[in-house]
């Protein structure tokens, strides 16, 4: 079954095309992965995808209804939740606070809960607590709880920011580039906790540049360059498509595939 | 009542002409560093009541009066940018430390001179004490002369400083692109301490010609840079040209609602086409520059 | 309040914010003893700790920006000066009708007012609150215009009023605290934390559904709720009101008490409210330096310590670290 579904989508900037005629179903289950090279139009998908850009043209289908149009707070309530290129933490919020941010969704508290705390309240916000507790352990951050998250390390926020996604409940996550500056080691954590999240459940879309992180965890790949959809497959079939080959050569990721 | 309008048409011109000024010097400090700059009244006021300091205490004849008020109000506008302006620039103050800076500038100016000054309301003598000339029947004094013309002659010494000087251009190229410009050797602090002073020296002029028409005081300068600033926005924010034509519309709109609704609804009806601007259009009549 | 005061044992006590509220609580205690006109500087500061608690929370938590909150105070104010001093009101129905009222006008100005952004948001924020001091002059069958209204009833509820400058220096302790406590209360809520979420990346919190022009919104109408309170207090502490009480200066006054204090925090807003009314006492017969003064000293806290007084404990608990090492 698939989740997604893209229909032709274009996505123009003036005379610029950096998405065209985009049609492509992404499997409710398991890692898809997006990789093209750089200005090929991957984050002007998740644009797309996330509310944050309207199509020129072409309709975006997610878990059966059309989203097409709609701004990004409805498209995530119908969970839907992405990250960002560039990390973009809640800095003055701590660690703890900022995946309590993520529960807002499935949470109803408003001021009058804020200034009269009933029973209800309270046990809502000990359940919020509870479950961001719980995903700041799985993601191993749980000993950074009560640290602001603009003084984490580099690599800590990278992993914040997917367990703050995490919060929302989604059923499917798009990651734009998470591994971007990671070192080998933080690579290989990231890897884990893909799969992890991947094994309960939640589908995951994800634009990497690091090829054999997107080879080691993607379950089917589509490559898009200059905006068109060239090839969409298992990693195996992408790495023989002689298209792929061609739009990548000469580039650093040549090498790789 | 149609010579009545037209009547009011011909002096909300005058007024507007000076609202376009103010509306300029907003743009000239947006162009150059991208910061709007809210003491920009203070420089207006400093202007007419420096003038009139200087005749009075001085014994100054009017033009050098003017002369020295303007180069002193120039200068306070490169003081305000060391003292003020330029340490926030430098820690990378967000825009609104910087408003809020600005805003408090205005009223320490004020204050200083209100302490200095007094609260009595000053005038200037007209420029040109002649009766009114009759242009297709209507009554056109000589003072709407004076501030038409010299908005129309400082616009064009403006053009040819920003097109033909060296100055001119490197600030320009400050406006299109800071860092490139920085990085092409253009010293951008200096010219952000000149964009200031010109600023100033355009407020305190519009605030020269204004006062023998109207009066002077401590607080006359926040309304004439809301003014300006409503000037610039409806010329779409960072056009000079643009800002000159807004504050044309806005002193002729401001006359036509003293006819029809009285005098007490100046301010209100001004404000009013602020938030009418800034909620239906905020980019002005013609598209903002940036 | 629960809740709140278990967050309040929780917090792990800073010495110096432990000296800071100590000096606070000393000098309310002190001026309530020795009386004189420091307690009219108290009521005044305790005033103003509501308005910028306001303040703080759509413009310290939200990361939003407005220069015309004193028009919600003035509108809040006037209405309930009118009511009781033309129409004989008691202050409760009638400070009650002008919250109501500068809520509705917050509401119909907020919408189209914040999908404004930068200078065009402190403009318009700007220009409401000199519209509303506009109205407040022009308006003078109803305002008295400059002359302003005097003899304006004292607080209380039906026979009880409060009346001497004591039990209002303990009433106006009270509704202080309990506007900082509520503003701590919606720090550590859900809503508290879609404020500054929405502070640090707009993005980021509609990527997580919530609906940031709404919480926007919401900020400011609770900031202009306090903000109204304020003014209420105000103008039947005082007795009198006039358009200059709500005036532009106010604005500039209340932004210097919150980078006082330290924007975002929520202590902040009470010292800087009582650090910033106590110590140009000395300029008190000219209202001229006054003002001079606060504006000279926001410009000065904003080039050198933009995080205000609540710097200072991060500043000891650097140090303790430093002294340790
Ligand atoms: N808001 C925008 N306005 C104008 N052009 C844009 C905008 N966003 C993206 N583009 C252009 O669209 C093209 C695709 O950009 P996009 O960011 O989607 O690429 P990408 O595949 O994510 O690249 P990278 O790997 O570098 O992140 C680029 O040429 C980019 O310059
Ligand atoms: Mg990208």
């Amino acid at each position: 079954m698939s989740v997604l579904r893209l229909d032709g989508i274009t996505r123009r900037f003036g005379g610029l095309v950096a998405l065209d005629d985009v049609s492509l179903t992404i499997p409710g289950k398991g890692l898809s992965a997006v990789i093209g090279p750089n200005g090929a139009g991957k984050t002007t998908l998740f644009n797309v995808i996330s509310g944050f850009m309207p199509p020129s043209a072409g309709r975006v289908h997610f878990d059966g209804a059309d989203i097409t149009g709609l701004p990004p707070e409805t498209i995530a309530s119908r969970r839907l939740i992405r990250t960002f290129q560039l990390v973009q933490l809640f800095e003055s919020l701590t660690v703890l606070e900022n995946v309590k941010v993520g529960c807002h969704l499935h949470t109803r508290g408003g001021l009058l809960a804020a200034l009269l705390p009933t029973r209800a309240a309270r046990a809502e916000e000990a359940a919020v607590d509870a479950e961001a507790r719980h995903l700041l352990d799985e993601t191993g951050l749980g000993a950074q709880a009560e640290t602001l998250a603009a003084v984490l390390p580099y690599g800590q926020k990278r992993l914040l920011e997917i367990t703050r996604a995490l919060a929302a409940r989604p059923k499917l996550l798009l990651l734009d580039e998470p591994a971007a500056g990671l070192n080998r080691q933080e690579t290989d954590t990231l890897a884990t906790l893909l799969r992890s999240i991947v094994a309960r459940d939640t589908a995951i879309l994800l634009i990497e540049h690091d090829m054999s992180l997107v080879m080691q965890v993607a379950d089917n790949i589509a490559v898009l360059d200059f905006g068109r959809l060239i090839a969409t497959g298992s990693p195996d079939e992408v790495r023989r498509n002689p298209d792929v080959i061609a739009a990548y050569l000469g580039t650093d990721e040549a090498a790789h595939v | 009542m149609f010579d009545l309008v037209a009547q009011s048409i011909i002096s909300g011109i005058g007024v507007g002409a000076i609202y376009g000024l103010i509306g300029i010097g907003f743009c000239v400090i947006y162009n150059a560093s991208g910061i709007v700059n809210f003491a920009q009244g203070a420089f207006v006021m400093l202007g007419g009541m420096l003038t009139q300091g200087a005749m009075a205490r001085l014994g100054l004849p009017l033009p050098l009066a003017a002369i020295l008020a303007i180069a002193l109000v120039a200068g306070s506008g490169i003081v305000l940018e060391r003292i003020v302006v330029r340490p926030l620039w430098n820690r990378g103050s967000t825009m609104f430390v910087m408003i809020l800076a600005t805003l408090a500038a205005q009223i320490v100016i004020e204050r200083i001179t209100l302490i200095v000054g007094g609260d009595q309301p000053r005038t200037l003598p007209v420029f040109t004490d002649l009766p009114p000339l009759r242009i297709f029947g209507f009554a056109v004094n000589f003072q709407f002369l004076w501030i038409v013309g010299c908005s129309a002659l400082i616009i064009v010494l403006l053009g040819l400083f920003f097109s033909s000087t060296k100055t001119g251009k490197a600030m320009r190229a400050c406006s299109i692109n800071r860092d490139a410009a920085a990085l092409q050797g253009i010293p951008v602090s200096r010219m952000l301490a000149l964009a200031f002073a010109i600023s100033a020296a355009l407020g305190a002029v519009a605030g020269i010609l204004i006062t023998p028409t109207q009066y002077t005081a401590f607080n006359v300068g926040v309304p004439f840079a809301i003014s300006g600033f409503i000037a610039a926005i409806v010329g779409g924010f960072g056009r000079p040209l643009g800002a000159f034509a807004g504050g044309i519309l806005l002193g002729v709109a401001q006359a036509l609602a003293i006819v029809y609704l009285g005098a007490a609804s100046k301010n209100v009806a001004a404000l009013s086409i602020l938030l009418l601007f800034l909620f239906v259009r905020p980019t002005g009549i013609l598209g903002s520059a940036k | 309040m629960n809740s709140l005061i278990t967050i309040w044992a929780n917090r792990r006590i800073n010495p110096a914010a432990l000296v800071l509220w100590g000096l606070a609580a000393a000098f309310v205690a002190y001026t309530f003893v020795s009386g004189g006109y420091l307690i009219a500087v108290l009521h005044f500061a305790l005033i103003y700790t509501v308005f910028v608690t306001g303040l703080n929370i759509f413009m310290g938590f939200t990361g939003q920006v407005s220069f015309g909150h004193n028009a919600f105070a003035a509108i809040s104010g006037y209405t309930s000066a009118v009511l009781t001093a033309t129409y004989n009101w008691d202050p409760l129905p009638a400070g009650l009708l002008g919250l109501a009222g500068a809520l509705t006008c917050a509401l119909i100005v907020g919408y189209p007012v914040l999908r404004l952004r930068g200078h065009y948001l402190a403009m318009a924020t700007l220009a409401i609150g000199l519209i509303v001091y506009e109205v407040a002059v022009q308006w003078d069958s109803v305002t008295k215009g400059y002359m302003g209204i005097s003899g304006i009833a004292p607080l209380g509820i039906g026979r009880f009023t409060v009346v001497s400058d004591r039990a209002l220096l303990i009433f106006l302790v009270i509704v202080a605290g309990l506007s900082l406590l509520s503003a701590a209360g919606i720090r550590r809520s859900r809503l508290g934390r879609a404020f500054v979420a929405i502070a640090g990346s707009e993005d980021a919190a509609r990527a997580l559904g919530i609906d940031v022009a709404r919480y926007k919104l919401i900020a400011f109408l609770i900031s202009a709720g306090y903000a109204a309170i304020a003014g209420t207090l105000f103008v039947h502490a005082v007795g009198f009101v006039s358009p200059e009480v709500f005036g532009l200066p106010m604005v500039v006054l209340s932004f210097t008490m919150l980078y006082v204090g330290g924007i975002g925090t929520i202590g902040g807003a009470a010292l800087g409210a009582i650090v910033i009314s106590a110590l140009p006492e000395s300029f008190r017969t000219f209202k001229d330096y006054q003002d001079l003064a606060y504006g000279a000293a926001l410009i000065a806290i904003l080039i050198y310590a933009p995080r205000g007084m609540a710097s200072l404990p991060a500043l000891w608990t650097k140090w303790r670290q430093r002294v340790a090492a």
